[in-house]
């Protein structure tokens, strides 16, 4: 009888080890999944150049993905479709403040704060207090963001080139590796700490996770979603500067291109889109995913209608295989 | 819905008190604002040209009013629409006449199909519908930009019937003549109204808001809630055809990212219909009022002599300040009601 019982348990345990990384296991087989695709049918496909290439490209979905993962776990549908346009309109303005001189930095630095705090208030705002969807009203916000620097750029050239230190950060690399890489290894398990060991990560995904409990415990739900859009604006806002050091340059739609991606990268990496979960290395993951994907439709000979294309069917292929609710009777 | 049995007084009374009569008097001062700023307002030319520019946002409008009271919401219907735009013009071939007809068909095809994915996802799948659109916008605008990278394309000639019916060369000239007094942007219209006039006259109708408002107890009482979610989808894509039809007549081309900002002025202009976005609440009609107090409003930025490059600012602050003041009122008029309830 005990044996059988402890082999039961064991199996469980397994069962359950499996189950919990069950995402990161398809994210992870997704990768080799095209990895091996593109072997066959792409000529040199898999060299230490092009997979160092593709993991400095992917860091930057990753990153804007953290923003999404931030507002999803909040719950209440939580997205955030402005998070790109943060980032060019941030990477506009200080490019300007900055232009080549690392002395200015912290101002530039001061001013991605503040714009991302002010837009996040206001996306906080909005969903949070007035219940309206975050979709609508993020994608609103991205069209307000869009106006400004319409505003700002009319008529003339954007101006301005980032200080020497972003550059090293965002595009330089160390002996092979980009550093961007390290820094994106550093964030994790920060982010990890923050969202699992953390009061204010409890909060987070408590509020997703059940917002009637969380609320009965004591959280106030509105004031916790309304302070993740904050984040999510702000660590875009930052993203900016990080893009601008990687660009050189900054241009009107620099930004607006990891939108897609980044929420695309949130759901291969197997965060639930209803809040109250969610798993960073998943998300890293599901960025190398998509940037790896998209080598290979450009290997292939596709440009964006094909990566447009292949990001919105694993969109609403993982979106069906994951959050599916059908009835059944 | 409208009990005309109700006399004078009291009819205008309930009228005043209506929740919906504050949009009424929006649309009513900005109609007049419009009519003082523009120059000949009351021409008959300029009231063509203004019917004009406002029919492709009504049709998506009403489309996604529909939609979004089966309680879905379509993030996609600017893509969608660009795309039935590249589509309809890569079948076309000008001096070709009956290829106008293949585009007909399989534009049409195209839509169904478009609605039929949204709403086997929305409906079938029961995925969240904003994000299971998003994700759908994106295949459209990827289908879209490999069939027109660049703008462009090639029409035939009767496809204007649809705008400017003069401009034909072989039309008859009672149609010219009927082109001249009815626009036919506002046949479209006009036949977007009848399609909802019906559907609302059916079942269908019935289940939509039965659906929207609430999604458990229609299927306990037996409605078959997926198939109605996908035929809202699917009479969305009805308007979404329409609209595509007006495009590629006034245009004479097709535009992988022309539509994507209506997506959300749509979404907008519902909301200032007073429908509310958790479904089941508010008339497409209304959804119509909103179309035209979001066109009207455009209408005056651009006689405010605004610079261009501050109306993509000026229309996006314009439409979060609508949806936000839309929803405070909608807030207020609830708990307004339920505060009456208890009472």
């Amino acid at each position: 009888m005990s044996t059988r019982s402890m082999t039961n348990l064991q199996d469980s345990v397994a069962y359950k080890i499996i189950d919990r990384y069950k995402k990161l296991i398809i994210a992870f087989l997704l990768i080799v999944f095209l990895f091996v695709i593109g072997e066959f049918t792409v000529e040199t496909f898999l060299t230490l150049g092009q997979v160092l290439l593709t993991l400095k490209l992917a860091s930057f979905i990753a990153l804007f993905a953290l923003c999404q993962m931030v507002a999803i776990a909040g719950g209440g549908t939580g997205l955030d479709l402005s998070v790109g346009y943060m980032a060019t309109i941030t990477a506009v303005f200080t490019a300007a403040i900055m232009d080549g001189r690392n002395s200015y930095l912290w101002i530039a630095v001061l001013v991605a704060l503040g714009l991302g705090i002010a837009v996040g208030l206001v996306n906080g705002l909005l969903t949070a207090y007035l219940k309206l969807p975050p979709l609508v009203v993020t994608l609103a916000m991205a069209n307000i963001l869009q106006g400004v620097i319409n505003v700002y750029t009319a008529g003339k050239n954007i101006t301005g080139r980032p200080s020497p230190v972003l550059r090293i950060i965002a595009a330089k690399s160390t002996g092979i590796f980009p550093n961007i890489v390290f820094l994106l290894i550093v964030i994790t398990p920060i982010v990890m700490i923050i969202m699992y060991k953390t009061k204010l990560g409890l909060k987070l995904f408590g509020s997703g996770a059940n917002e009637t409990a969380a609320y009965l415990s004591g959280v106030n739900v509105k004031m916790v979603r309304c302070f993740s859009y904050v984040i999510s604006s702000t660590l875009a806002s930052l993203i900016g500067l990080l893009l601008l050091g990687n660009m050189g340059i900054a241009f009107k739609d620099m930004g607006s291109n990891y939108v897609m991606p980044s929420i695309a990268a949130v759901v291969v990496g197997g965060v639930s889109l209803a809040g109250g979960d969610g798993n960073y290395i998943g998300v890293i993951l599901g960025a190398i995913f998509l940037q790896t994907l998209t080598n290979l439709l450009v290997a292939l000979g596709w440009g964006d209608d094909g990566k447009w294309i292949g990001f919105g069917i694993v969109l609403f292929a993982l979106l069906i295989l994951y959050l599916s609710n059908r009835r059944k009777r | 819905m409208n009990r005309k049995n109700n006399a004078g007084a009291s009819a205008l009374k309930r009228f005043v008190s209506n929740h919906d009569f504050p949009r009424l008097l929006i649309l009513i001062a900005m109609f007049a604002l419009t009519a003082v700023m523009q120059k000949n307002f009351f021409a008959i030319k300029s009231i063509v040209r203004n019917i004009n520019s406002f029919t492709p946002l009504i049709l998506l409008t009403m489309g996604q009013a529909v939609v979004i009271i089966s309680g879905g919401l379509d993030l996609s219907v600017g893509s969608a629409l660009s795309l039935l735009t590249c589509v309809a013009t890569s079948v076309m071939r000008e001096g070709l006449p009956i290829t106008g007809a293949y585009a007909l068909v399989v534009t049409f095809a195209v839509a169904i199909v478009i609605g039929l994915i949204n709403g086997i996802g929305i409906g079938f799948f029961r995925v969240p519908p904003l994000i299971v659109t998003f994700a759908t916008s994106y295949i459209w605008l990827g289908i879209a930009l490999f069939l027109r990278p660049t703008p462009g394309g090639e029409t035939v000639d009767w496809f204007q019937m649809f705008y400017k019916i003069r401009n034909i060369e072989g039309a008859p000239a009672a149609l010219k003549a009927f082109g001249e007094i009815i626009p036919p942007a506002l046949v479209l219209v006009l036949l977007g109204c009848l399609v909802w006039w019906v559907v609302s006259k059916t079942k269908t109708g019935r289940y939509i808001y039965a659906v929207g408002s609430n999604s458990e107890s229609a299927y306990v009482t037996g409605i078959n809630t997926s198939w109605v979610q996908i035929k809202a989808c699917l009479i969305n894509s009805v308007f979404i055809f329409l609209a595509a039809l007006f495009f590629v007549g006034q245009n004479g081309s097709g535009d992988a990212r022309m539509g994507d900002p209506l997506t959300l002025k749509a979404i907008a202009a519902v909301v200032v219909g007073g429908i509310a976005l958790t479904g089941g609440r508010g008339s497409v009609y209304y959804a119509l009022v909103g179309a035209l107090i979001f066109s009207f409003v455009s209408k005056i930025i651009f006689f405010a002599n605004i610079p261009n490059a501050f109306q993509t600012l000026f229309s996006g602050v314009i439409i979060i300040v609508a949806i936000a003041g839309s929803q405070m009122y909608t807030l207020s008029s609830r708990k307004e009601m339920e505060e009456s309830k208890l009472t």
